[in-house]
């Protein structure tokens, strides 16, 4: 019964993002971003300035993008949206959590994104040969622990940011804050090893280096696996699930939509 | 003042954003390398032009394309279209988002320090106001040129989170990527004229001529934008229709 609700409410979301095909284009010619760090890293590195070969930057990079990819979140701007529109008050007549729509829509839509990232990952591997290298079944799968973890964690986030809807007009700018400083210490400008120490340190406990740096370092083999990197995002993801679940009830008593 | 929270926490978000974009040149120059042999006050100033284009771009640019893509859904459009003045102008100058101006005080800061520290004289000064007002121009007409595209496609979101993601790679100067992608940024994508050729006017060094090209590529995408413009609203059927 709930595997069916679940099978249903995937193939109903993947067939909707199907639609925007030509967006989700544009959206990962957006992502291409760390692309362009790769290219400044890897150039300094020919000139022999920094600790690591072009090669293993080009590789590192490469999985900073996908891990960014399989990570994007968007349920702050749709919850948000449906608490302003009103669309949520049909939602709530429906017996399903709204949490568990907007999760398949976020599931669904990674299944239109991977072909498409195959579809990169082979126009990479041709302009840059060697770049990339098999990583080992284990490597693969931690990393993938790792992502779909660090995909949890920014889903809850942005889903507790969409529930402030409730109380503020706009929260928008809350949620930038968050990918801002998930931009810079999440190992995206360069990898985190290259950080002074004692920033580093600090960093290690906080969600963000954990969300992009620890599934890329692992597929890209830049560092061994590290346990409580996985703890820390564990424990985070508990954090904001914990955080939207008690918005969420707090926040329903709030809502009047049009006409209720 | 309606959304003084949300100002608040834009203020935040620009100081952290300003702050790791500094870091992120920081750590660059820290390993000695310099970034495409720019000077580490140079290649502030290519950052304050970056900042300042993004400022604009959150300040007129995004809300305006968000509106147009709005008037396209529902219809509201039509009433533009009726209006005796040019739609184009109406449709792009109707919105202002207060959230950017802490930003452009930022931009302003980092621009103003960068001169300073590159010893700009008072032509220099001159140079960077021209060429950041020509910057700004350029980006306007590629927003718009791909906020157009919104008469097919529904969600602008998409091209925001694009155009966003090029201005942070206008951030380095061009000649700090490999040969390939520096190409790429300045004949695919027209980063190179965004950032790199302001900050070489002010800085007096357009001997090469490739800088000037900046105004043409600005003007360039300008007609482009309007031309399509006017071809894409053929394109579009109204509310009733």
């Amino acid at each position: 019964m709930l595997l069916a609700k679940a099978r249903t409410l995937l193939a109903v979301h993947f067939a909707y993002m199907m639609e925007y095909r030509a967006e989700i284009f544009f959206w990962i010619l957006g992502g291409l971003v760390p692309f362009f760090f790769m290219a400044a890293w890897s150039e300094a590195a020919r000139q022999g300035y920094t600790l690591y070969s072009p090669l293993e930057y080009a590789r590192y990079f490469f999985a900073v993008f996908v891990a960014r990819q399989l990570a994007i979140v968007w349920a702050n701007w749709t919850f948000s949206d449906w608490v302003r529109t009103g669309k949520l008050s049909f939602y709530l007549l429906q017996p399903l959590d709204p949490m568990w729509r907007l999760l398949a829509d976020h599931v669904g839509e990674r299944g239109v994104r991977l072909p498409v990232l195959v579809v990169i990952g082979g126009v990479f591997a041709a302009l840059f040969p060697g770049a990339l290298v098999w990583p080992g079944w284990g490597a693969l799968a931690l990393g993938l622990a790792a992502s779909t973890l660090a995909f949890l964690l920014s889903f809850f986030v942005a889903y507790s940011v969409g529930l402030l809807a409730f109380w503020l007009e706009d929260a928008t700018e809350i949620f930038e804050l968050w990918y801002v400083l998930v931009l810079f210490f999440s190992g995206m400008l360069a990898p985190l090893s290259l950080y002074p120490e004692a920033v580093q340190r600090v960093l290690l406990w906080t969600p963000f280096p954990h969300l992009v740096y620890l599934p890329a370092a692992l597929w890209s083999g830049l560092e061994p696996a590290d346990a409580r990197g996985f703890a820390v995002l564990f424990v985070w993801t508990l954090v904001f699930f914990a955080v939207s679940r008690l918005l969420w009830r707090l926040g329903r008593g709030r809502y009047s939509a049009m006409g209720a | 003042m309606e959304y003084r929270a949300a100002f608040v926490v834009a203020m935040f978000a620009s100081v952290i954003e300003t702050a790791g974009k500094l870091f992120g040149v920081y750590l660059f120059y820290s390993s000695g390398f310099e970034l495409g042999g720019w000077p580490w006050q140079e290649a502030l100033l290519v950052l304050g032009f970056a900042q300042l284009v993004d400022a604009f771009f959150l300040l007129f640019f995004v809300p305006n394309l968000r509106r147009i893509s709005e008037m396209v859904q529902d219809g509201t459009l039509d009433f533009v279209l009726l209006k005796p003045v040019d739609s184009q102008f109406w449709v792009s100058a109707q919105k202002l988002d207060p959230i950017g101006l802490p930003y452009l005080l930022l931009g302003a800061a980092v621009l103003g320090y960068a001169g300073w520290a590159s010893g700009l004289g008072a032509g220099g000064w001159a140079w960077l106001a021209f060429a950041g007002a020509g910057a700004v121009f350029l980006v306007y007409a590629l927003a718009f040129l791909l906020a157009t595209t919104s008469i097919w496609f529904v969600k602008i979101f998409n091209v925001v989170h694009f155009l966003s993601s090029m201005i942070w790679s206008a951030q380095y100067p061009v000649q700090a990527y490999a040969r390939p992608f520096r190409l790429f940024l300045t004949f695919v994508l027209p980063v190179y004229f965004m950032t790199t050729a302001p900050a070489e006017l002010a800085l007096g060094r357009a001997g090469g001529g490739a800088p000037w090209a900046m105004f043409l590529v600005g003007l360039g995408l300008f007609a482009f934008s309007r031309a399509f413009w006017r071809f894409a609203l053929r394109f579009y059927t109204s509310a009733s229709s």
